[in-house]
């Protein structure tokens, strides 16, 4: 599990300082992975499944309010990543931020695909985004 | 149905989404379940109430650990009281001045009657054979001077003596004296190494012996018995101070616990041998003095506590990227000598294989690192280490400190003392008898690390 997150988060290079790779590795990659996935999946439920089927929200299914939820999920993630790190209280840096950037772009992909995968359980928004 | 608003579908969903959450590492959760699996480890012996807790490091055994590693229990003080003592020991005078040996043995005495750190102490005075004695008389005698004084005391003989009736387990011997020996005739003078090691070896060789030597100097005021009779004694010596030495001879974890409780408080040249020391605590800093690409490379590195980090990975290293990492040593269960910056800086030798890691710089802590929220604080001495080559794979590095005879040895020593001087006849001779004769000198510590490429 550490592995594949250590992989995911080291596309855009090893952490800086290097003096705080271990904790990087260890605590704050996983964190922010998982965390990442479960945001996305509790967005996604919440916009198919809740929002529209179980509310029965008829105005609520277009691709621009998918997109919202999409926004708001970047967003979080960006925050999260970045409250997280310093949580761990690592040595300040920019790469916090490109970590955070890295991180609301894999959010973005997680909401996308859990999108493809999950829309057809929705009665109202089965074709949103398409 | 379909539109049934069904939770029963969304529930494994939800369910996934909550069983994800808590699966969040956190720091301080992974200490909290390491802290509960650590059973405290206190294999060593319990040490005597008062001596300076020697902290050792969890799976390292205590070196010192033998047959014989009992707390120390006893101590037997000897003090010397022969003719060449008196000047030490002078009868108070009018002004009521002391000599400084006055002065210092006195306290001495008294920090070791009312010493904690050992049970049972014992006074004597040694004339041709030690004398019991109480602490009121033997500190009266320091005090008001030397009643009767014996003829002469030979060295090797006290130590025969010592080492057959008075070497115990967890029993240490102290011999105040000026270690004046003056041989038969000169032509023993070569053998002085040679006796002293049969004295101590006659009795059967003991093989955790250790001996601590305390030199100190006070002003002399008596009749000085220079070691080469033939140079005849001088009467109202001396302008010059004269050294007297506190030996400490016992096993060698009751030496040290003695040293540590007793005579490491006051500064005084100091020299050891044979006595062990458990092993320092020490740790890699990585945010401390660092420079270059590296981080710790323990399994776990996050979650460890914060002195014990032994291996260094190494992601980046060249010339103009060097890496430098400081070591932190806490040595304070170590005597002066090998606290000394000096001593460590000439001692301290790192050894690697296949790289080209140096010793760069050896400090003690200042208040600025002691005040520091970072694990720095806790150490006393800090080690840097400069690379610039990458390690290929993982490779040993070990700090180690050498057992070293300290400069001041040859300083005290010399050949003629006809003429009172701060140095003492034939001392490194002296000392080369104690010196454990059979292989090389092992090293005050050894601090085994890991080189290592990053991943």
């Amino acid at each position: 599990m550490k592995a594949l997150f250590r992989f995911l988060y080291e596309i855009i290079g090893a952490p800086q300082p290097p003096a705080d790779t271990p904790v990087y590795r260890d605590v704050v990659f996983p964190n922010i992975g998982l965390l990442n996935i479960g945001i996305s999946l509790a967005l996604v439920v919440i916009f198919y499944y809740v929002i529209n089927r179980a509310m029965g929200v008829a105005t609520f299914n277009k691709g621009r309010h998918w997109a919202i939820f999409l926004v708001i999920n970047g967003l979080i993630a960006f925050g999260l990543a970045i409250s997280q790190a310093h949580a761990q209280q690592v040595t300040d840096h920019s790469y916090i931020y490109w970590l955070a950037t890295w991180n609301a772009i894999l959010g973005l992909f997680w909401f996308f695909i859990l999108s493809l995968i999950l829309r057809k359980g929705s009665t109202n928004a089965s074709t949103t985004p398409f | 149905m379909r539109h049934l608003p069904s939770f029963s579908r969304l529930l494994p969903a939800l369910g996934l989404a909550l069983a994800l959450l808590p699966g969040c590492y956190s720091r301080s959760d992974m200490k909290s379940e390491e802290g509960a699996v650590e059973v405290p480890q206190d294999g060593t012996p319990t040490e005597a109430p008062g001596a300076v807790p020697a902290r050792t490091p969890e799976g390292t055994p205590t070196p010192a650990a033998g047959p014989n590693a009992q707390p120390l229990q006893a101590v037997n003080v000897f003090l010397e009281v022969s003719g060449s003592m008196e000047g030490f020991m002078p009868k108070t005078g009018v002004g009521g001045e002391n000599t400084k040996f006055q002065q210092h043995v006195a306290q001495f005495l008294s920090e070791v009657n009312r010493s904690t750190a050992a049970r049972q102490k014992t006074f004597y005075r040694i004339k041709e054979r030690p004398y019991k004695d109480s602490y009121p008389a033997i500190s009266g005698t320091v005090r008001n001077g030397i009643q009767q004084p014996a003829k002469s005391t030979d060295i090797p003989s006290v130590l025969d003596t010592l080492m057959t009736n008075y070497y115990r387990p967890g029993t240490v011997s102290v011999l105040i004296s000026d270690f004046i020996y003056s041989p038969k005739n000169a032509g023993a003078i070569p053998y002085i190494k040679t006796d002293i090691a049969d004295a101590l070896a006659r009795s059967g060789q003991k093989s955790d012996l250790a001996v601590s030597v305390y030199g100190y100097t006070s002003d002399f005021r008596g009749t000085y018995y220079p070691a080469l009779k033939a140079a005849g004694k001088k009467t109202n010596c001396c302008d010059t101070e004269i050294p007297y030495y506190i030996w400490v001879v016992g096993p060698a974890s009751a030496v040290r616990q003695f040293d540590a409780a007793l005579l490491e408080q006051q500064p005084a040249k100091q020299v050891h041998f044979g006595v062990t020391y458990p092993q320092p605590v020490y740790s890699a800093l990585n945010k401390f003095q660092n420079k270059g690409s590296w981080y710790y490379g323990d399994a776990g590195a996050s979650k460890r506590t914060a002195d014990t980090y032994r291996v260094i990975s190494v992601a980046e290293a060249s010339a103009q990227q060097p890496v430098e990492f400081v070591v932190g040593l806490d040595l304070s269960g170590l005597p002066g000598q090998y606290r000394d910056v000096a001593y460590l800086k000439q001692n301290l030798k790192l050894q690697g294989v296949d790289t080209d890691a140096k010793l760069l710089d050896v400090f003690a802590a200042t208040s600025q690192t002691k005040a520091s929220s970072g694990p720095e604080s806790r150490f006393t001495h800090f080690a840097k280490v400069g690379l610039t080559r990458q390690p290929k794979a993982a490779r040993p590095l070990v700090l180690r400190l050498q057992d070293q005879r300290p400069a001041w040895v040859a300083q005290w020593t010399t050949k003629n003392d006809a003429t009172p001087a701060p140095k003492t006849f034939a001392l490194s001779s002296l000392l080369d008898g104690l010196e454990q004769q059979e292989g090389e000198k092992r090293p005050i510590f050894e601090l085994p690390m890991t080189l290592q490429p990053a991943e």
